[in-house]
């Protein structure tokens, strides 16, 4: 009999450890929603890098323990295996090693070929602050709405860095938001290019870009550096980190390097990153009306910064002889979401005129949205960290 | 590489570990002294005694042992901070505090000399060489018992005249004592409180960031329409060098052909089509060792990766 109970009395303390016991309605209602995102990701090839990592790091996150047993498992728990790698998230250094992966990925010769496609890039940063602003009407403090408009900038990256140090509580929503749109690029941007432009300026062909020089490719990142990180420090990780990148792999020394930042050290980063911040929304952190605010926020950032992407061209075009006209439809490739929003230029374009490939034109503006969100990311650190 | 480089190369290294070091350093400061401490704050063997406080200005950790203290400034190598002491590392923004009981055998913080309560007091801290003055500070006779001279804001120093930025503590509510602790406490971001009071609705950010966005890629732009500009001008002239020796090239050209130029031609034709006729009609059969073969290859036996 005394057997008995020993061993009911150890099933039952076994029971009140399992996540049975311990799962809650919000426990389940997340768990659904990183099923819902691996589903998106596979099904139907949604940002897949990030979406799959992601998703499942929301399983991971939200399986239900005994939070006072002691079991160091939970990633807010000192010293767990998953919060040890969360503090690349928490100290934000696996945004400035994903920017060394894309620096080192990027070819800017579009943008060196055509600077003046530079300001496009940096009209679509208006997103964040569009975003800005309503944050603030809605209700949330400064440093919380900074952070939850850096969505706009369409950049994963620049967004964790700033909301780690600005509203680390609203981190895991933010990241989450910055990635679900970037991967609904494709069914955001469409609709508002097309509203915003005639049918004349959808079939406005661009000349061809000047080949670039070995040197000129080189001298960029350099002068990308000085230039920028003079003016905003406070960008320097991430701005850093990208010309870096960059550096290394037009230098033409440093090849190895190249590949290594470009492939295998971007992948772990973009695994690990992916995971600890799916992992980082716990239902109890997650399912409050804030992150409701931030969706929203998030999905007015991307609306804004794609239409003002795409009326700066047209006003620009204003100013701009007949010959050097510049088509409307790369407007929108301003927000950093590289190199889909490129792509969608490039698509609308054809579709219009199936001979007028506005990929490589597309791709000044992309790559300058990269700087520009990343630059706007060091403006709001520097007035409100 | 030649030897110009290196040197260069050196000279930065040097240049870089010298502002590297001094940089450190530089971070350590005074910033709080009592002298006559009769009932404010106890040291580890339960005594009042006078006090320095030394503040880590920088946001990184600083190592101090080797510095010196001292109150006499012909002997400014009078208390070196002992080496071997894992608590002389100061953490970034982090205080220590040294008891001046003139009993240096009581530990590391413990140091051999004494401030004198009703008379100037002047306190020096120098670096490891013991020429390098760090920070000093001179404390007034005036200050009372159980007063702190202390920096108003930690770390912060007035270049012009650092005595404006210190002041007299008497411990009351708005001049409080804080050995080992921040001057001044902070409890919310003063940019924040700012922005909400002058800044409602976002549009002064707004307005303000975006110029900094437009100025940042402005410059970025002129700058490489100015080297694209320069770039093709460069290439414009190297083709018009190319021509012009091209040109002169084939002057030359017109010349008739000398001899020794005929001759030359008519040996490398010769070679070309005499030298080769029985290589072309040898067979050479080497043998080929293939280690390998698909029937023992592992990856046969595996699942390949999914592909969608």
């Amino acid at each position: 009999m005394e057997l008995i109970n020993f061993l009911g009395q150890n099933l039952a303390d076994f029971w009140s450890f399992t996540g049975f016991a311990n799962a809650t309605p919000g426990h389940i209602v997340m768990l659904c929603v990183g099923l819902f995102f691996i589903w998106l990701a596979i099904k139907h090839d949604f940002e897949p890098l990030l979406l799959v990592p992601i998703g499942f790091g929301i399983l991971v996150g939200n399986i239900p323990f005994k939070i006072d047993a002691g079991l160091e498992v939970g990633i807010y728990e000192e010293g767990s295996v998953l919060n040890i790698l969360y503090n690349g998230v928490s100290a934000g250094w696996y945004p400035p090693l994903i920017f060394l992966g894309i620096g080192a990925m990027t070819d800017f010769s579009a943008l060196i070929a055509n600077p003046k496609l530079m300001l496009i890039g940096a009209a679509a940063q208006f997103g964040i602050f569009g975003a800005y602003i309503v944050a603030l009407a809605i209700g949330f403090a400064p440093d919380q709405a900074a952070a939850i408009a850096i969505i706009g900038g369409a950049d994963g990256p620049t967004a964790i860095f700033l909301s780690s140090k600005l509203a680390p509580n609203l981190m895991g929503a933010i990241a989450v938001s910055a990635y679900s749109y970037m991967a609904l690029v494709p069914v955001i941007q469409p609709p508002i290019m097309k509203l915003l432009t005639t049918k004349k300026e959808r079939l406005i062909r661009m000349k061809p870009a000047r080949a670039v020089s070995q040197n000129e490719k080189i001298m960029f990142p350099i002068i990308g550096l000085l230039l920028t990180c003079f003016v905003v420090p406070s960008a320097l990780p991430l701005l850093g980190m990208l010309f870096f990148g960059n550096l290394l792999r037009e230098s033409g020394v440093t090849t190895r390097l190249a590949k290594t930042a470009s492939n295998a050290l971007n992948d772990i980063i973009v695994m690990l990153l992916g995971l600890t911040v799916g992992a980082s929304t716990q239902a109890s952190e997650f399912l409050t009306w804030s992150t409701l605010g931030i969706f929203f926020l998030g999905f007015m950032a991307f609306v804004i910064a794609s239409a003002s992407g795409v009326l700066f061209v047209k006003i620009f075009n204003l100013m701009l002889p007949k010959s050097k006209k510049i088509n409307p439809l790369i407007g929108n490739a301003g927000v950093s979401a590289v190199p889909m929003s490129a792509r969608i230029s490039n698509n609308i374009g054809l579709q219009y005129d199936p001979n007028n490939y506005l990929l490589m034109h597309a791709m000044g503006p992309n790559v300058a949205g990269v700087i520009g969100s990343a630059v706007a990311a060091g403006a709001l650190l520097g007035f409100l960290g | 590489m030649n030897r110009k480089a290196v040197i260069l190369l050196f000279g930065c290294l040097l240049l870089c570990g010298a502002s590297v070091f001094a940089q450190g350093r530089r971070a350590i400061c005074i910033n709080e002294v009592m002298v006559q401490n009769d009932s404010n704050y106890i040291d580890d063997y339960g005594r009042y005694q006078a006090w320095i406080e030394l503040f880590n200005s920088a946001y990184a950790p600083i190592e101090i042992s080797s510095m010196y203290l001292t109150n006499d400034k012909n002997n400014p190598k009078m208390y070196p901070v002992p080496r071997m002491d894992v608590n002389t590392e100061i953490p970034g923004r982090q205080h220590v505090v040294f008891w001046a009981d003139n009993e240096p055998n009581k530990g590391t913080f413990h140091i051999n000399f004494k401030l004198e309560p009703g008379k100037d007091n002047w306190i020096g801290l120098y670096d490891a060489d013991g020429k390098t003055l760090i920070d000093e500070v001179l404390v007034p006779a005036s200050l009372g018992a159980n007063q702190s001279y202390a920096r108003k804001q930690d770390g912060v120093k007035n270049e012009d005249n650092d005595a404006e930025a210190w002041e007299v503590r008497d411990g009351s509510d708005e001049k409080y004592i804080t050995p080992e602790s921040n001057n001044i406490i902070i409890d919310s971001n003063e940019k924040i409180e700012m922005f909400v009071e002058h800044d409602r609705y976002g549009i002064g950010m707004t307005v303000i960031s975006m110029l900094i966005v437009f100025v940042c890629l402005l410059i970025l732009s002129l700058a490489f329409r100015a080297i694209g500009k320069f770039n093709a001008k460069l290439a414009q002239r190297k083709r018009e060098e190319a021509t012009g020796a091209l040109a002169s090239a084939a002057e030359v050209d017109r010349d008739p052909d000398s001899g020794e130029e005929i001759a030359a031609v008519c040996m490398a034709l010769h070679e070309h089509l005499n030298m080769h006729d029985h290589e072309d009609l040898v067979l050479t059969i080497n043998k080929v060792k293939r280690a390998y073969s698909p029937w023992n290859s592992k990856i046969y036996s595996l699942r390949e990766l999914p592909h969608k």
